[in-house]
């Protein structure tokens, strides 16, 4: 025997990961400074499998990292900056503690900073790694952007994210590539799809803010402080993909560099800039002029292993697509000074829309109330005082109702005063078997490009229609369910019949009679048949399985019929209360 | 007990709680009344401590004295002769003094005039030493503080030294009983509130007018600083900021001619005006200075970054960093998806209340049926007692029954238990039970092994079956994996917890965009998100602690208030 005692938690798992103080004197920061660094880094805690093995026997719960990353942590070149900047503080505070004015004025001039952006590139080395991350980086600079400069954190930091935000809005209307909203009660949400990624993002409402207490804002600071970094050289790269000026410019500079004077009072010249881009009513200047050669379509070459069929679908939705892009085009918006001005300034430029608000409101203001090429104008209140003929007075939602519909809804509505349809969330889609509230199923009839029911026609009438609608389907269903039954019993007559034929000796011939084969038929015959026969070649087990699902899918039909005879009984007692108030209004 | 000052009658009841004072002779010998704490006996008079209770005008005549409560017992009543002369305001502080003296009214009370004077000569380094000193200059300055002090007592009290008082800023003729029963009702009803007496001065010197000068702080400093900015303005001097501010007025008026001026430098990653540049270009800034050199200096010379593992490209969590809200939470939502989503709110609530209750009934007080009696608990102390002891009492009983029957000569003789002695012939016997053993063992071994070769079907089933089993039993660690990778890892001593979801209930939601009310907050989702996506730990916020404890302590002018 011989060789080296085997001590516990000297080998395996134990090794592998360190406790974050353990971690936090390694690298000689403050529990603050690590935190920060771990962050930029891109570096998470992690939960060991064996807690107990790592823990060295204890089970009290800690935060553990990784040996090996915060030995990648060692080479960082930001630690040093972190140690500097501990040493400024403390000098700071000797020299004006000693009032020494002029030391601290030059430490002051001195201060260490540093840049983020190596990390950038070591954390994504490439453009679309950016993109996936983006949804973070937008959702924290729109939401650090809309903050008071009460102190919460750095005015620097809230002007750079609302430059940084209005940027990307910029672009996104400049790209034409917004495809969802959804007004949600916690905020709005926002998808485009940049350059093939689908990037999601939530703004608050403005104005809503109360801060919650149990936030950090100082990892939260932190966060935003590396989306920034992210964010700005995402923008940059966006829009030189675009050929677009970065910073971005107005198209259009000279004629504002005409008249400065416009928008004077409401900003000064160094902030009015930004206010205007800000006010997202004006298209940004491109390096190279477009010219109509860039309309030309692109030729298409057909990806291998693909059918006729995908192509022309392909094909399809990429026309549905472009039709999408230019929802608004030609319309003129005027923006009443109740409703929310930068989303619906921001989702009418997407698609394509002029729009302008009243001058007083925001700079940037294009045409007055009073202009008679305005189509729509979209109102909040119950009700308008003068109606100018010629265009539609609209509530808000229509405008996002459409974008998510794909189509511009029949106005009828959404008028001031009209008790407004459900918003519906764009980010829901519905599989097969589920329940399709009734606002849904007409939008989609809209989509495929029916008329579901006259819109002159009495509500009621197109109530009912519903409702026989949703009857049939129920039909549908129920005889999905009985078909099966039948076949079963067909089969059991058939075999009968076979045995009896079998038994039968003496034959008889009888004329025969033609038959129209339906061949649709038949072919459903021979479809359940296999499927049938494939059912009872089932092993058990996965017999059982496919019952499961099976059972599943109609709990779930059968659900569904719940919930609509659900509606139906509110949507009836609603009519009927409308019907009583009408008679008592009469009478 | 009872006792004599200079015709002024001191007196408590037998009882010791009530006390009354009797003046001496004629109606103008009233006495004042001074009651609180006896702290201690001064050089020649009435010590500190004391602190103005009552004043009341006591009848002459005897009968029924006016009543009133002593706080504590121990309390001593000085009563001050009429009219003193000024100067003698101490010396008759003393007589009072005297008189109290002998009176013995603490247990611990001694008489310094009395007593045999002590030379102490301890040390003055300290508080102590300096009052256990008692030298002339001391005993002067005791004296002349104690004046002082009684003098602003005075003030305190009465306004002025009571020997300047005109006699009818003191007293007041008493005319009888007969109004005394009205008024006292008229009284009670005009009570004041406790408050209002809490907040009262109770000192007679008037607050110092000039009061701003005291509050604000720094005060002087700022005035005299305003003035200093108020000279230099009319010299023409303005402060920076706004001779900065002007400055930029003016050059936002008129634009700056000739070359333009540098930028300033940038000030690091917030500074709202910081440029970027194509990072992922393949000749960006960043990497420039290092193209074309030869790696293995770059290596050498550590200018080279370290590769990032390839590990840390994989986040945490495969959740995406925005979750929608469901449908219901929209803001003006269908019926059923409103319904849905007031549902899931309302089933965490129940999962709450479920909880609550839970511990609720396990620390309930127990009812009158479940409560302990004296039987019950009596049973529980006892408990396991008196089994052991009955136990015990068998085997005495068994032990002694032995020891009867073992004195019995009729007993037959038992073989003698001697372990460990074998004889030879029960060895070799064992030996051969052992082999005999071992060889059918091996035999039976033998046996089912050939059986084997005829079940080599169903061990093949065994063993497909067996492996059947690893494999769902893998299948099912995997899919346990892969659910548990969804879920926030616990990262710290707190565990991560859902937010609160956000609903709006029928009647809070919106009628328009307009009159919406927003729910939740965008700060607080995307930092729960982070949590949930197991970026950050969850944690709590340090709590402030105190190194010592608050000590409460009840004013005295709050505490002598009394109704």
């Amino acid at each position: 025997m011989g060789g080296l005692e085997k001590k516990k938690y000297q080998r395996g798992s134990a090794t592998n990961y360190i406790t974050r103080n353990k971690a936090r004197k390694k690298l000689q920061l403050s529990l603050p400074d690590f935190r920060r660094l771990c962050i930029l880094k891109g570096i998470y805690p992690h939960e060991p499998r064996h807690k107990k093995k790592v823990n060295k026997g204890s089970t009290a719960a800690r935060t553990f990292y990784l040996l090996k990353d915060i030995k990648f942590l060692l080479h960082e070149p930001i630690v040093n900056k972190f140690r500097e900047y501990k040493i400024f503080v403390r000098k700071l505070r000797k020299a004006y503690g000693k009032s020494e004015w002029g030391t601290a004025e030059r430490l002051k001039d001195n201060k260490p900073t540093y840049k983020l952006d190596h990390i950038v590139k070591e954390r994504y080395p490439t453009f679309v790694d950016a993109l996936r991350d983006l949804d973070d980086a937008l959702s924290m600079c729109f939401l650090f952007s809309t903050f008071p400069r009460t102190g919460k954190c750095h005015v620097q930091t809230i002007q750079l994210c609302r430059r940084l935000a209005v940027e990307f809005l910029n672009y996104v209307i400049a790209s034409r590539s917004l495809r969802k909203v959804f007004l949600s009660i916690k905020g709005i949400y926002y998808q485009a799809e940049v350059l093939g990624q689908p990037i999601t993002w939530i703004t608050p409402y403005a104005f809503a803010h109360d801060h919650p207490t149990d936030v950090d804002y100082r990892v939260m600071a932190t966060f935003t402080e590396f989306y920034t970094t992210l964010l700005g050289f995402v923008n940059f790269r966006l829009y030189h993909s675009l050929n677009l000026h970065y910073p971005p410019k107005i198209d259009g500079q000279a004629e504002v560099e005409v008249k400065p004077a416009e928008g004077k009072e409401y900003a000064m010249d160094s902030e009015s800039y930004l206010e205007k881009l800000s006010a997202l009513s004006a298209s940004l200047a491109r390096v190279v002029a477009p010219t109509q050669e860039d309309d030309v379509e692109m030729d298409e070459f057909p990806v291998e292993g693909e059918t006729a069929e995908q192509m022309d679908a392909r094909r399809k939705e990429q026309e549905a697509l472009e039709k999408h892009k230019k929802l608004f085009e030609g319309l003129r918006f005027f923006l009443n000074r109740e409703v929310p001005r930068e989303p619906l300034a921001f989702v009418i430029r997407c698609f394509g829309g002029q729009v302008s608000w009243d001058k007083s409101l925001c700079i940037g203001a294009t045409y007055d109330v009073s202009d008679p090429s305005i189509t729509h104008q979209i109102v909040d209140r119950p009700r308008v005082e003068q109606q100018v003929v010629g265009r539609y007075y609209l509530q808000p939602q229509w405008v996002f109702d459409s974008v998510n519909a794909k189509l511009c809804l029949p106005v009828a509505d959404y008028f001031p005063g009209v008790l407004l349809p459900p918003h519906l969330s764009p980010f829901v889609t519905e599989q097969e078997g589920d329940y399709i509230p009734p606002e849904k199923l007409k939008l989609l009839a809209m989509q495929r490009g029916e008329d579901p029911g006259e819109e002159t026609e009495e509500e009621e009438e197109e109530e009912e229609e519903e409702e026989e609608d949703d009857n049939d389907k129920d039909e549908e269903e129920e005889e999905e369910d009985e078909s099966e039954k039948e076949e079963e019993i067909k089969l059991k007559k058939m075999e009968e019949q076979k045995a009896q034929s079998n038994k039968a000796l003496p034959v008889k011939v009888t004329a025969g009679k033609v038959r129209l084969e339906d061949k649709q038929r038949l072919e459903q015959e021979q479809q359940s048949e296999e499927k049938r026969l494939a059912i009872m070649m089932m092993k058990k087990r996965e017999k059982y399985l496919y019952k499961k699902i099976m059972f599943g899918k109609k709990r779930k039909i059968r659900e569904a019929n719940k919930l609509a005879a659900k509606r139906k009984a509110h949507d009836t007692a609603l009519k009927e209360e409308k019907k009583k108030t009408k008679k008592a209004r009469r009478a | 007990m009872r006792g004599t000052g200079r015709g002024v009658y001191v007196g408590v009841n037998g009882r010791g709680r009530y006390a009354a004072c009797k003046g001496g002779g004629a109606e103008r010998h009233v006495a004042l009344c001074v009651a609180g704490r006896l702290v201690g006996w001064g050089g020649g008079s009435v010590c500190t401590g004391w602190a103005v209770r009552t004043v009341r005008v006591l009848q002459p005549r005897g009968g029924a004295f006016p009543a009133f409560p002593i706080p504590e017992t121990g309390s001593a009543y000085a009563v001050l002769p009429v009219r003193p002369s000024p100067h003698a305001l101490p010396t008759a502080m003393a007589a009072v003094a005297e008189s109290l003296s002998f009176l013995g009214l603490t247990p611990s009370a001694r008489d310094p005039a009395t007593a045999v004077r002590r030379r102490n000569r301890g040390p003055r380094n300290r508080k102590k030493g300096w009052k256990r000193w008692a030298g002339p200059e001391a005993r002067l300055g005791r004296e002349i503080g104690d004046f002082l002090e009684d003098v602003t007592l005075q003030q305190r009290v009465a306004g002025g030294l009571i020997a300047e008082q005109p006699d009818a800023g003191l007293f007041f003729v008493d005319t009888g009983n007969a109004e005394k029963g009205r008024k006292r009702k008229n009284k009670i009803r005009e009570k004041p509130l406790h408050i209002d007496l809490v907040l009262q001065p109770d000192s007679k010197v008037p607050p110092p007018k000039d009061i701003l000068s005291h509050q604000i702080p720094n005060g002087k400093k700022e005035r005299r600083r305003r003035q200093f900015w108020e000279r230099l303005a009319q010299r023409g001097v303005l402060p920076r900021a706004e001779r900065r501010l002007q400055t930029r007025l003016q050059n936002a008026a008129a634009p700056p001619r000739g070359p333009p001026r540098e930028k300033a430098p940038e000030k690091g990653r917030v500074d709202p005006g910081r440029s970027f540049y194509d990072i992922w270009a393949d000749d960006n800034p960043l990497e420039r200075a290092l193209v074309g050199q030869d790696s293995w200096f770059l290596q050498q010379t550590q200018k080279q970054r370290v590769k990032r593992p390839p590990r840390l490209q994989q986040k945490p969590s495969q959740l995406p960093a925005v979750e929608v809200i469901a449908p219901g939470g929209s803001y003006n939502p269908t019926f059923e998806d409103h319904q849905a989503l007031l549902l899931k709110a309302h089933e965490v609530e129940v999962m709450k209340k479920r909880a609550e209750d839970k511990v609720e009934r396990q620390l309930r007080f127990p009812t009158a049926a479940e409560a302990p009696t004296a039987e019950t608990v009596f049973r529980e102390q006892c408990e396991g007692l008196l089994e052991e002891s009955e136990g015990e009492e068998e085997e005495e009983e068994e032990q002694k029954e032995e020891a009867v029957g073992g004195a019995q000569p009729s007993d037959p003789p038992r073989p003698p238990l001697r372990p460990g002695k074998k004889t030879e012939q029960q060895r070799r016997k064992e030996k051969e039970a052992r082999a005999q053993e071992l060889r059918r063992r091996q035999e039976k071994a033998w046996r089912c092994r050939q059986q084997q070769l005829f079940r080599l079907r169903s061990l093949g089933r065994q063993l497909r079956r067996w492996e059947q089993e690893l494999l769902r039993r893998r299948r099912a660690r995997e899919a346990k994996r892969r659910e548990m990778e969804g879920r926030p890892r616990r990262l710290g001593r707190i565990k991560y917890e859902d937010p609160a979801l956000e609903v709006q209930l029928s009647d809070e939601l919106a009628e328009s965009l307009r009159t919406l009310k927003p729910e939740g907050s965008v700060l607080h989702d995307r930092f729960k998100s982070l949590q949930k996506r197991s970026l950050i730990e969850p944690r709590e916020r340090a709590k402030f602690k105190r190194k010592y404890r608050l000590k409460y302590v009840e004013k005295r002018a709050f505490r002598e208030v009394t109704l």
